[in-house]
């Protein structure tokens, strides 16, 4: 979808600086759970609004703690909302997917078909809240109610992808050859399908780690820790005052983050699927259903 | 002629088919807000209740009932649109919801209309001229805005337009006189076309490319017809079907999303702010019925527009 004008040397360039930049953001984690830094972004280590200087490189926020060392702090904890939710729900909508997608237009494909449009029809936003309200004092509550919105894109994806791979030699032969469903599915299908679920993976970090600032932001997300969303959450009520320094910084980091991901993302679809490059859409792409394309597109946020 | 069906036949089948979904979707709202919900008899009770009193009140609410039972009865109540009093100001949720929803609409319309209609445009335009300079900035336009989130959008613009050059008033609402509204209306105006614009952007776009590789299309402009009639006549018609998909189901969403954080921000008060409020303070019957009304209206949503595209593309009906 993304257009190739430029030559692939500079597209490679691109790459190289998005993933450089992901695995940059990654050591700032890896920094911060290990203890090199990041771990005093609690701590009052200075006066009220500060301005930047050697010792608080951004400032200090209203109750005096170090910005920087916040900021370093919630790029850990964008990694610990996005990973476990990516993770869990490409993994969840590549089982469902695909057992909907072998069974396709059996009971049970239906079934799980039925779940897929329910979940879809209940407003994310909502349904986080209701979770956190059914389930107070439970801290992964927000990470449940993504991991439970965000599974169905995949796993719609990966139902159409089942299908498709379904009809192909080597399924049939490993019919003939006397495997049951369920290996067919974990060893031959779902394998194929491991591309897909990379983007997917991507984008559904991408979208955890937005979600996250907007529930934080509605004051319905962590509890007790720091995160780029809560740092906005704060710039929210100081922005009348003047005071801008944690709106830029927290939303730089998350702006550049998500935009490399994001990046990386396009170029591995655009690899994986040449229907998508501009120069040959066309004829091959035309979807049977065009009008269900538009439901599917996006993870059901933003 | 007939892919599929009569189109009386398919909107039967499609109209009974959003059975199943209405009922999937108000199970799941009843479970969280209702079943596994902080426990309401509590809010009726008095200081240091004794275990009778507690009982007589659960009795009063049918709390001793059958989960099915009362699932059964709160699927009557959706239905005559009864959700009782809101627990933090005792006024009748339905009221509520009918005092605040035209502030919602007023505030958030024209973001959303002006939002795709300019991402219709600058897409279309992108489209026909693949590689051009505008197609190169919607590239980086749709990249940029896909990285941002609207809860910055809103305090940034608010900062800016706001704060710093003092244009427009920072928050709050007003609606008496076209003036006060254009002044409050506009900051979320901006936010939320800034929002949206990348994905559909990119959607719009990748739609148009598509059908602008069509052989008739290639045909027409290759006979030098005119760019007006090619738009009009084909691209924007063949075009329809996944665009009004996508435009009609994201106004449910959209008008939870987009008012639940410019009303809570700006101090609006339309159905965001009494959702956002409700929200925090466990105001379980206002919750239930934002809940369950929008996920129904994302069913109807995604059911009309299906009627739409049966409509306008008799292949759609089969299967």
């Amino acid at each position: 979808m993304t257009s190739r004008p430029r030559s692939s040397a500079a597209s490679r360039h691109g790459e190289r600086i998005a993933l450089a930049t992901v695995l940059a953001y990654m050591l700032v984690a890896v920094g911060v759970w290990i203890g090199a830094w990041g771990g005093e972004w609690a701590a009052i280590s200075g006066e009220m609004r500060e301005p930047p200087s050697t010792q608080h490189w951004l400032g200090t926020n209203r109750l005096g703690q170090d910005l920087f060392e916040r900021l370093l702090a919630s790029a850990a904890t964008a990694f610990e909302v996005g990973l476990p939710v990516a993770l869990a729900s490409v993994l969840i909508g590549a089982m469902i997917g695909g057992v909907a997608g072998y069974f396709a237009r059996r009971p049970i494909d239906n079934v799980l078909s039925w779940l897929i449009g329910t979940i879809d029809a209940v407003p994310f936003y909502l349904f986080a809240a209701a979770m956190s309200f059914a389930m107070q004092g439970f801290s992964g509550a927000m990470h449940l109610a993504m991991i439970l919105s965000f599974w169905t894109l995949t796993a719609r994806l990966v139902r159409t992808e089942t299908i498709r791979l379904k009809q192909r030699e080597f399924v049939f032969a490993a019919r003939v050859s006397g495997l049951n469903a369920r290996r067919i599915l974990v060893r031959h299908i779902l394998p194929n399908t491991a591309p897909l679920l990379l983007v997917q993976t991507s984008l559904v970090f991408v979208a955890a780690i937005k979600a996250e600032v907007v529930l934080s932001f509605l004051g319905i997300g962590l509890q007790d820790s720091i995160s780029w969303g809560i740092m906005i959450a704060e710039a929210g009520q100081e922005i009348l005052a003047g005071h801008y320094m944690n709106l830029v910084s927290a939303s730089l980091a998350l702006f550049v983050l998500v935009l490399s991901i994001n990046q990386l993302a396009d170029r591995l679809q655009d690899r994986l699927d040449p229907r998508s490059r501009p120069n040959t859409a066309g004829a091959t792409r035309r979807l049977r259903h065009p009008a269900r394309s538009g439901t599917i597109m996006t993870i059901r946020t933003s | 002629m007939k892919a599929g069906e009569s189109l009386g036949r398919y909107a039967l089948h499609r109209v009974l088919g959003i059975v199943p979904l209405l009922l999937g979707v108000t199970l799941v709202s009843f479970t969280l807000t209702v079943h596994f919900g902080p426990d309401p008899a509590w809010e009726q009770l008095g200081r240091n209740p004794t275990s009778a009193q507690i009982e007589q009140v659960r009795t009063e609410l049918g709390q001793d009932k059958h989960f099915l039972l009362r699932y059964g009865d709160y699927l009557a109540r959706i239905a005559r649109l009864d959700f009782g009093p809101a627990f933090a100001s005792g006024e009748p949720v339905g009221e509520l919801l009918a005092r605040t929803a035209p502030v919602t609409l007023s505030l958030l319309t024209p973001g959303f209309v002006l939002g795709v209609a300019l991402a219709l445009l600058l897409a279309l335009a992108a489209a026909w001229h693949p590689r051009s300079r505008l197609d190169r900035f919607c590239d980086l336009a749709s990249a940029g805005s896909m990285s941002l989130s609207l809860v910055i959008i809103v305090i940034g613009l608010q900062a800016v337009l706001g704060v710093w050059l003092d244009w427009f008033p920072v928050r709050g609402w007003r609606s008496d006189g076209p003036m006060m509204y254009l002044q409050h209306v506009t900051i979320p105006t901006l936010a939320l076309i800034a929002a949206n614009l990348g994905y559909n952007l990119r959607f719009f776009r990748a739609v148009f490319r598509d059908v602008l590789a069509d052989a008739p299309v290639r045909t027409a402009r290759a006979y030098g017809m005119p760019a007006r009639h090619i738009a009009t006549g084909y691209v924007l018609r063949a075009a329809a079907p996944p665009i009004l998909t996508r435009v009609l189901v994201a106004i449910p969403l959209l008008l939870i999303s987009g008012s639940l954080i410019i009303e809570s921000h700006f101090g609006i008060p339309g159905m965001g702010r009494a959702t956002w409020n409700a929200i925090l303070s466990g105001d379980q019957p206002v919750l239930m019925a934002v809940v369950s009304l929008s996920s129904i209206l994302f069913v109807l949503a995604l059911a009309a527009t299906d009627l739409l595209t049966a409509l306008l593309d008799p292949r759609s009906r089969g299967a």
